[in-house]
């Protein structure tokens, strides 16, 4: 009796914990959001703290400079990972020493990813230090500050670093799962290699390189410790922001970090909808 | 539409020799069937005259040239494979309109030429579909459809009808080998099925263990198969041993009148289906004892025990014996082949 209630049961234990944690913490932020929070006198349930974050100037900026760091970084990985994944298909080298070297950046933690690209680009780094023993540049000063910059080259430059591996593993996985012969076809009816890769290959892999896209975006979008190690001190990506209004002793602070938390999570949820759109998408290539 | 001719074809896999010295000539406008067992190459022919696989020697002329050198996408032989691959995120129109946009046609025409295609493969009302929608005889249609859009020099079917189901395998039958009257295409239709190969070609060629055989009509193939292997393919035949003297074949079972001069050892072959069943009473043809009996709806298969020598025979249902008993069994000589 009540069969299909037993894995449901079974896994209750784990998931008390899982979804209480999870839902007990949103809970308490969109509480707090709201201004509610007792233990430092804040009693009144009020949308003021909303108003004055989301017209906040530096909030803005800083919500727009996640979005943009988050935005190229993506892209540039997805793009550099596709042609990596196309290029190691194509060359069939099957043992190939490159494919385990360029896994290698994915178990490397985003604070270490971060030090490297410290180590090397910043102005007292090893790049600097070779150019100015070179006399490429009179003073290591001269070299470019592509650490702490407004543009957040540093910050790009580690996502990307980080995430190329993991869009071509993905990429590759899914192109050497595409059935060769949709590609035989294409050329028999007259496709040239470019319109196969342009009109069969890519679409095909799309919903893929779409969803993989989602998940470092949404990572580099709410990560914090990349943009803390080499971001500008203004304007500050969103979760440096929230951290740091959240550490501010002054409890009644707490709303306003809460608030931008909760900005964070919106956005989050419409990722991860996105996500699941693609998966359909995928699904239904497979039909 | 185009005369195509094989020269001489060879192919090897890993030293594993796959096609022999395939030699074949497919007039313009004409179908002809490439007809043998699994793994014997036939689909490695075909892709071999797309450009898909290179051969080792040999030579492929469409309308008297070369085209060995011609690539893949310009060769103009295009190939409707066994399990359709359809592009899975085209939809109907799409895939139908895919080597028309390859080829830079522009959209108007296009559009024109895509809705003539699904008008003749009859699939109005399924444009938007994907192929995930679709059933395996509409797949089929879009294969086809797709294929002909291009208008190829020569349409390659591979074993096109072995996913459908009997009936609608028939009809899609018919209705490809309609098409292909129509617009008079060079055809050539691959498959393992011996009467689909008989039924829809000028020609049939039977390709064993990756060469040709035999190359002749429907009726050739059929009435005079130039080896016992070839025969053998066509079905559960009976062979029976014996001499030949002064037009009279001896064998165990009896002396019969052949139409045959060598007088040496030969073997017949008679088909199942020229051994005819009478009661024991009929006196006539030679006796023998039912051993086997298989009913198959509109015919049965008996086994009949000729002085030890097992004769196959097909009958009508009507004709119901008994296991055990004594039947006589009559023997058309006149179609008996001689090896
Ligand atoms: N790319 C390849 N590499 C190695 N061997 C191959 C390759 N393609 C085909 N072969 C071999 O060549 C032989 C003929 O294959 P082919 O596909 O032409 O047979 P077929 O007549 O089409 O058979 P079927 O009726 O089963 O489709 C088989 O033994 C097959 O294993
Ligand atoms: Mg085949």
């Amino acid at each position: 009796m009540y069969k299909w209630l037993k894995p449901y049961v079974l896994l209750l234990p784990a998931m008390m914990v899982i979804l209480g944690i999870f839902i007990f913490g949103l809970a308490m932020g969109l509480i707090q959001s709201f201004g509610y929070f007792p233990v430092v006198g804040l009693n009144k349930i009020t949308l003021k703290y909303y108003r004055e974050v989301l017209t906040d100037k530096t909030f803005l900026s800083s919500l727009g400079f996640s979005f943009y760091i988050s935005l190229i970084s993506s892209i540039m990985s997805v793009v550099i990972g596709v042609l990596l994944a196309y290029s190691i298909v194509q060359s069939e080298s099957k043992k190939g020493i490159e494919k385990v070297i360029y896994k290698l950046p994915i178990i490397v933690p985003h604070a270490v990813a971060a030090l490297l690209v410290y180590n090397i680009l910043s102005q007292s780094g090893i790049l600097a230090r070779i150019l100015y023993s070179f006399g490429i540049i009179g003073d290591q000063s001269e070299f470019p500050s592509l650490i702490f910059d407004k543009k957040g080259i540093g910050v790009i430059l580690a996502y990307i670093w980080k995430a190329i591996p993991f869009t071509t593993m993905v990429v590759y996985t899914v192109l050497s799962n595409i059935n060769d012969r949709l590609l035989e076809v294409a050329l028999n009816l007259g496709a040239d290699r470019r319109q196969v890769f342009w009109y069969v290959l890519l679409p095909l892999i799309m919903p893929s390189i779409f969803s993989c896209f989602i998940i470092i975006f949404a990572f580099s979008f709410g990560a914090f410790e990349v943009p803390y190690l080499l971001g500008p001190t203004s304007p500050k990506a969103l979760p440096v922001k929230a951290y740091i209004e959240y550490n501010n002793p002054d409890l009644t602070h707490r709303p306003y970090s809460m608030v931008i938390n909760m900005s964070l999570t919106f956005i989050s949820v419409i990722l991860v909808w996105l996500y699941h759109k693609s998966f359909k998408l995928i699904s239904r290539y497979d039909g | 539409m185009s005369k195509l001719e094989l020269k001489n074809i060879s192919k090897r896999f890993d030293g594993k020799s796959v096609l022999k010295d395939v030699s074949l000539v497919v007039n313009e406008g004409e179908m002809i069937s490439l007809l043998g067992p699994s793994g014997c190459g036939k689909t490695t022919t075909l892709k071999i005259i797309a450009g898909l696989v290179e051969p080792d020697s040999g030579d492929i002329l469409l309308d008297g040239e070369s085209i060995l050198d011609v690539p893949v996408e310009k060769r103009g032989t295009v190939i409707v494979f066994q399990d359709y691959l359809l592009f899975p995120h085209m939809t109907v129109e799409e895939n139908i309109g895919f080597g028309l946009k390859m080829a830079k046609v522009d959209k108007a025409k296009r559009v024109k030429r895509v809705r003539e295609m699904i008008d003749l493969v009859q699939l109005t009302g399924h444009e938007k579909k994907y192929p995930g929608e679709l059933s395996g005889g509409q797949k089929q249609r879009v294969a086809v459809a797709r294929a002909l859009a291009v208008e190829p020099r020569v349409l390659l079917l591979d074993e096109p009808f072995s996913n459908l189901d009997a009936r609608l395998r028939e009809s899609m039958r018919e209705f490809v080998c309609d098409l292909q009257r129509k617009l008079g295409i060079t055809t050539i239709l691959v498959t393992h099925d011996r009467e689909e190969a008989l039924m829809t070609s000028n020609k049939v060629a039977v390709m064993l263990e990756g060469s040709i055989e035999q190359f002749g009509t429907p009726e050739q193939i059929y009435k005079k198969p130039a080896s016992l292997d070839i025969a053998n393919f066509f079905g559960e035949k009976n062979y029976i041993e014996g001499t030949i003297e002064n037009g009279m074949f001896k064998c165990k079972i009896g002396k019969f009148k052949a139409n045959h001069n060598i007088s040496s050892k030969v073997k017949a072959m008679i088909r199942p289906e020229e051994v005819e069943l009478f009661p024991k009473s009929a006196d006539t043809g030679v006796l023998g004892k039912v051993k086997r009996k298989k009913f198959a709806g509109d015919r049965i298969y008996y086994t009949i025990l000729v002085n030890d020598t097992e004769i196959r025979c097909i009958t009508k249902s009507e004709k119901d014996f008994k296991i055990g008993e004594t039947v006589a069994a009559k023997i058309d000589f006149g179609n008996v082949v001689f090896f």
